[in-house]
């Protein structure tokens, strides 16, 4: 159980640092709001930081998410809590909620680190590193990532063996194996959710062979391969190390699919499959990629223009679903598709395959309120009662919803989302 | 002058440092003049580099800065933000682009590339040395915002503004509200109709006091700028007392002898000169269409509301920011382009969503019964160059071909047709018994949620064909009937033809082509010819002209959602403008040496913002510039003749002295 325990009031708690929470965040601290904001991991940033570059620009995503994060980190009217979670919030009346959040203990105080890396270095444990999608180690002392906010250390307790050289190696002596929950009571005038959503798990379609062939990848890896922080400084398929030159994209992974309970399109993976069809046709000059799809869905603005530019620079498009994926001994793939231009079932060789993965909701938003507050639709994301007029409306007067906790979209309508919500909690908190 | 400078040199993960030696590039400046401290860092813009560089400005004592990371437009405000928390003027602080102008351009020459990076920070570090702290420009900003368009956006924006404490003035041409979305009556992914929505929105504007409703009316100047806007507003008279009795108003209509096009139809019906669009709508009274009106008095014979006595007015709004909602206008089919003008039963998406509102128990038009629809998906969007389609068009005395050319500008995607005929058709086939629908797509594209819709289409046996690319479908006449043929994807290329009693043309969303709007605001636009935005994902309702935010489908083709989230976007963005009722602007602007300056005009011509102006200054005449309107974009520099005039920031002595920097070592 919680050690300490703290009550503060905001204007507004937001669920949630990624970029959709923290637009609404500073949004509403700009204009003069006092903003708490909840984050489950280690940093805020949500998965747009992790991202190589944002499709139909081909902006840095670093470079355009990290200023957001240090203004966001540095507002004197937005206070972050990292590693915390929102367990209970109740409605007691307009302009009136209780909010009950549990900061989980990191191990290590946040104010003293100075991010020297050293305890990294001593630590002996080494397990996979979740922010580069287990595809190289971490340390169980660790950044979480270079350009992580805060860029302080943790300590994974699970896989920690207390050895304690970390211990000894921190300079500032900030390591605290003593730490423990703390509990914050909170008053708030109104909330924001802004949860995101979790990638689709491909695990869930055997036919494709992920997790056994060590050469499918999804496409989050791929976007990790491709970022400037990426884990191999160059794309390796992870088999063996070599340098891919048939590569294969297979489009509407976990979208699309009755059977595996997702009839809806995750709106994104048809463009950042282009967008990294492109960077790979940089990064890799020699490489052929090929991208396997139902229907190309380059809907916003610059997006058909961009598609049109991948044709230009020779990425292959194959209108064709993917039936399945088998190994060869050289762990090349075999990929059987139904090719509809030709109306037949064909099969092609590639020696790298990426999971397009899509977008499922975020199974938290479920636990915030009492049983049925807060109603979800039938994907469980949260549903939009007034969709048309007010779409980051609620069946929760004054809880609002920002970015794809609401359903999938991609980065711009994310952050047009955020600034509806933003706006709409503003007037509801004024209007009284 | 002596000063203590640190210079902090960015790989940007590997976006410079793959290209440039950043580790060079420290060792060549570090012992420049003035340099206190060199470092190179991983991410300049990370939380923790910010923090490691306010503490090195307080423990040194630096009076300047210099970093070398990217374009200037993403982290100009970042960097100066670090300065001033660290206790420096953030005019003591110098950027250096070596991501855009060095690693980016010039990747295939890493030891050019490197040298280049040296110069280029090298001459910012010569410019910081002559860098002098400044203070900012503060100007009031009136607490009042102008909406453009009175759609669901503008609607929108001004109840949202309205409720954050903000007056409000909203602008509608037109002489009803609603824009679009009251000509739509069936709206996807929800039950409501368009009209209900309008009226929804019309009565949260009518109850709140501080939103004033302009209709009829048109922007026809606007002067100022940020925080002080002045619109001259022309507003057109309805010709009809505000307090009219409304069952002599439609014996009125009934009387008018005049029949035109009537617009809100698509022109598929006639209207009265004297109109409402439908009844109910609002504002709740009609309009005399004085354009089309021939004074012939029948209408004022049986209702005594009518003043043809009325004037035309021009109104004055004054505002600290203008929300541009001017929607956009939906792609007209040129005479001829898959039969559209050319044969009576082909229609556009928006005429039809009118003619199944208009009709009752059966699908007609035309006076005949409408059984088999074909859709043809993307007219007007996605097209292609000119040549990389086939033209068709070919006529005998029976058989008659129409165009099916793809070619235009319009290279995007509209993004709201597949859904919107998708749902169309969904409703027609509830509503009207024995309707058949086929669809001749280009690939479907209902995104996200909106996939249900086409599932449940799938179900209810609608028919899905696909053109190949560069071979649209083609609409052909033969013995008065009328088919569309495809060779279909789906079918591995099959040659399919359908009996078509109505043929809609899927058409997308175009920008609005009367544009004089734009041009008084100097809005610039995107290769779409949509308005643009500053930054698609940075600044995404903001433009160049400041003050001026933007928000729906003006901006680029958007469903309702969408426009709303931009909408109430914009109007935050809006209020943060007026809402301290005092502005900061850049005190990088250009200053004019009364003494030399001669008055030629030269520089006030050379000016795109209007920012020159002549005074008197102790009975001489002189140039004097606006520092609110000012942008300091330089142009009126080189143009004075007398060199009467600087940059703040960027002196013709910090040019040189940059110029200098620059060409160092080079022979």
């Amino acid at each position: 159980m919680a050690e300490k325990i703290f009550k503060d009031s905001f204007d507004a708690l937001v669920i949630g640092g990624g970029i959709a929470g923290g637009e609404a965040a500073l949004n509403l601290a700009n204009n003069g709001f006092r903003v708490i904001l909840v984050e489950k991991d280690l940093s805020i940033g949500g998965k747009m930081i992790h991202l190589s570059k944002v499709f139909p620009t081909l902006d840095c995503s670093a470079c355009i998410t990290t200023p957001k994060v240090s203004e966001i980190s540095r507002h004197p009217s937005i206070t972050i809590l990292t590693g915390s979670e929102v367990k209970k919030i109740v409605k007691r009346g307009k302009n009136d909620f209780e909010a009950m959040v549990i900061k989980h203990p990191r191990y290590v105080r946040e104010e003293d680190c100075t991010g020297c890396q050293l305890c990294e270095q001593a630590c002996p444990v080494v397990v996979n590193d979740q922010y580069q999608y287990d595809m190289v180690g971490r340390k169980a002392a660790y950044i979480p990532f270079s350009i992580a906010s805060p860029r302080v250390a943790a300590i994974d307790i699970e896989n920690c063996t207390l050895c304690g050289a970390c211990e000894k190696a921190c300079p500032t002596k900030c390591i605290d194996f003593t730490q423990e929950a703390t509990e914050y009571q909170l008053s708030l005038r109104s909330v924001i959710i802004a949860t995101g959503f979790n990638l689709f798990d491909p695990l869930k379609i055997e036919r494709f062979g992920y997790g056994k062939m060590k050469n499918v990848i999804t496409s989050m890896q791929m976007e990790r391969l491709l970022a400037p922080t990426r884990p191999y400084n160059t794309v390796l398929r992870p088999g063996d190390g070599k340098m891919p030159c048939r590569l294969a994209y297979v489009l509407c992974t976990g979208s699309r699919d009755i059977t595996v309970g997702n009839p809806i399109c995750s709106q994104i993976c048809c463009m950042y499959s282009i967008k990294q069809a492109q960077l790979l046709m940089g990064a890799l000059p020699m490489a052929d990629v090929t991208i396997y799809y139902i229907n190309i869905r380059s809907f916003g603005k610059g997006f058909e223009e961009f598609y049109d530019q991948a044709k230009g620079m020779g990425v292959n498009f194959v209108k064709g679903k993917i039936g399945m994926i088998s190994e060869k001994e050289d762990g090349d793939l075999i990929l059987r598709y139904e090719d509809i231009n030709d109306n037949v079932v064909k099969e092609a060789s590639h020696d790298m395959v990426i999971l397009s993965v899509g977008v499922v909701s975020n199974p938290d938003n479920a636990a915030f309120f009492d049983s049925g507050q807060l109603r979800l639709d039938p994907f469980e994301f949260v549903c939009q009662t007034d969709l048309l007029a007010s779409p980051a409306r609620t069946s929760i007067g004054g809880v609002f919803v920002a970015g794809t906790a609401s359903g999938p979209m991609d980065i711009p309508d994310s952050i047009l989302s955020a600034g509806a919500a933003s706006s709409e909690a503003m007037s509801y908190i004024i209007r009284k | 002058m002596n000063r203590k400078l640190g210079v902090y040199i960015c790989h940007c993960g590997g976006n410079i440092s793959d290209y440039v030696d950043v580790e060079k590039v420290k060792a060549a400046v570090e012992h420049d003049e003035g340099v206190f401290l060199a470092r190179t860092t991983m991410f300049a813009c990370s939380d923790a580099t910010q923090k490691e560089m306010v503490e090195d400005i307080n423990a040194n004592q630096l009076d300047g800065i210099v970093v070398a990371s990217c374009s200037p437009k993403l982290h100009l405000t970042t960097f100066r933000a670090v300065a001033e928390r660290a206790g420096l003027n953030k005019y003591n602080y110098v950027h250096a682009n070596i991501r855009e102008q060095v690693s980016w351009a010039h990747s295939d020459n890493k030891t050019g590339a490197t040298e280049k990076a040296i110069h280029l920070v090298k001459s910012a570090i010569a410019r910081v040395r002559l860098a002098e702290s400044l203070d900012p420009i503060t100007i009031p900003s009136r607490k009042a915002v102008a909406v453009i368009g009175a759609g669901i956006s503008g609607m929108r924006a001004a109840i949202e503004l309205a409720d954050m404490g903000c007056p409000v003035t909203l602008i509608e041409r037109e002489h009803f509200v609603g824009g679009r979305v009251a000509q739509w009556d069936l709206l996807f992914t929800t039950d409501q109709t368009g009209k209900e929505l309008v009226t929804r929105l019309y009565d949260d504007i009518a109850k709140r006091s501080n939103i004033r409703l302009l209709t009829g009316a048109e922007v026809i100047e606007n002067t100022g700028n940020i925080g002080d806007f002045t619109l001259k507003v022309k507003v057109t008279p309805r010709y009809i007392n505000e307090r009219c009795d409304e069952g002599n108003l439609q014996r009125a209509i009934d009387a008018c002898p005049v029949e035109v096009p009537d617009d809100f139809n698509f022109n598929i019906t006639t209207r009265k000169a004297i109109y409402h669009n439908f009844p109910s709508e609002y504002p709740q009274y009609p309009v005399i269409d004085i354009k089309n009106c021939t004074r012939c008095g029948e209408c004022e014979k049986v209702c005594g509301s009518i003043d043809f006595s009325q004037q035309e007015k021009t109104v004055e709004v004054k505002a600290g920011s203008v929300l541009m909602a001017t929607g956009f206008d939906p792609y007209n089919p040129s005479e001829g382009e898959f039969g559209y003008l050319q044969f009576d039963n082909v229609v556009t998406l928006p005429q039809f969503k009118r003619i199944i509102d208009m009709c009752e128990e059966k699908l007609t038009f035309r006076g005949k019964d409408i059984h088999n629809i074909a859709y043809i998906y993307c007219v007007g969007s996605r097209q292609v160059e000119a040549g990389a389609s086939s033209a068709g068009g070919s006529a005998t005395d029976r058989y008659e071909e129409a165009s099916r050319d793809i070619s235009g500008e319009n290279r995007y995607c509209s993004r709201y047709c597949c859904t919107s005929v998708i749902h169309s058709a969904i409703e027609t086939k509830k509503r009207f018994r024995a309707v058949n629908n086929y669809h001749f797509t280009r690939g479907i594209r209902t995104y996200g949620k909106q996939e249900l819709l086409y599932n449940e289409s799938l179900k209810m046996g609608d028919i899905y064909l696909q053109s190949y690319e560069n071979d649209p479908p083609s609409v052909i006449r033969e013995n008065g009937k009328t088919t569309v043929r495809i060779n279909d994807i789906m079918t591995a290329g099959k040659e399919i033809s359908v009996n078509a009693d109505l043929i809609v043309l899927v058409t997308g969303m175009v920008p609005r082509s009367d544009n004089r709007i734009a041009s008084l605001f100097k809005l610039p636009k995107g290769r779409d010819n949509f308005f643009n935005e500053i930054h698609m994902k940075l600044r995404p309702v903001e433009t160049v002209i400041d003050g001026v935010t933007i928000c729906g489908a003006c901006q680029g083709p958007k469903n309702i959602t969408e426009s709303v989230n931009s909408s109430l976007s914009a109007a935050t963005k809006s209020f943060s403008y007026v809402s301290k009722g005092e502005l900061e602007l850049e005190p990088i602007i250009a200053r004019v040496d009364a003494a030399l300056c001669t008055w030629c005009g030269k520089c006030m011509e050379a000016c795109p913002f209007d920012a020159v102006k002549k005074v008197v200054d102790g009975g001489k005449e002189i140039a004097a510039i606006n520092n609110s309107v000012c942008k300091g974009c330089g142009m009126c520099l080189p143009v004075c003749p007398v060199n009467a005039i600087d940059l703040v920031a960027y002196s013709d002595q910090e040019m040189e002295t940059m110029i200098n920097a620059l060409a160092e070592d080079i022979k």
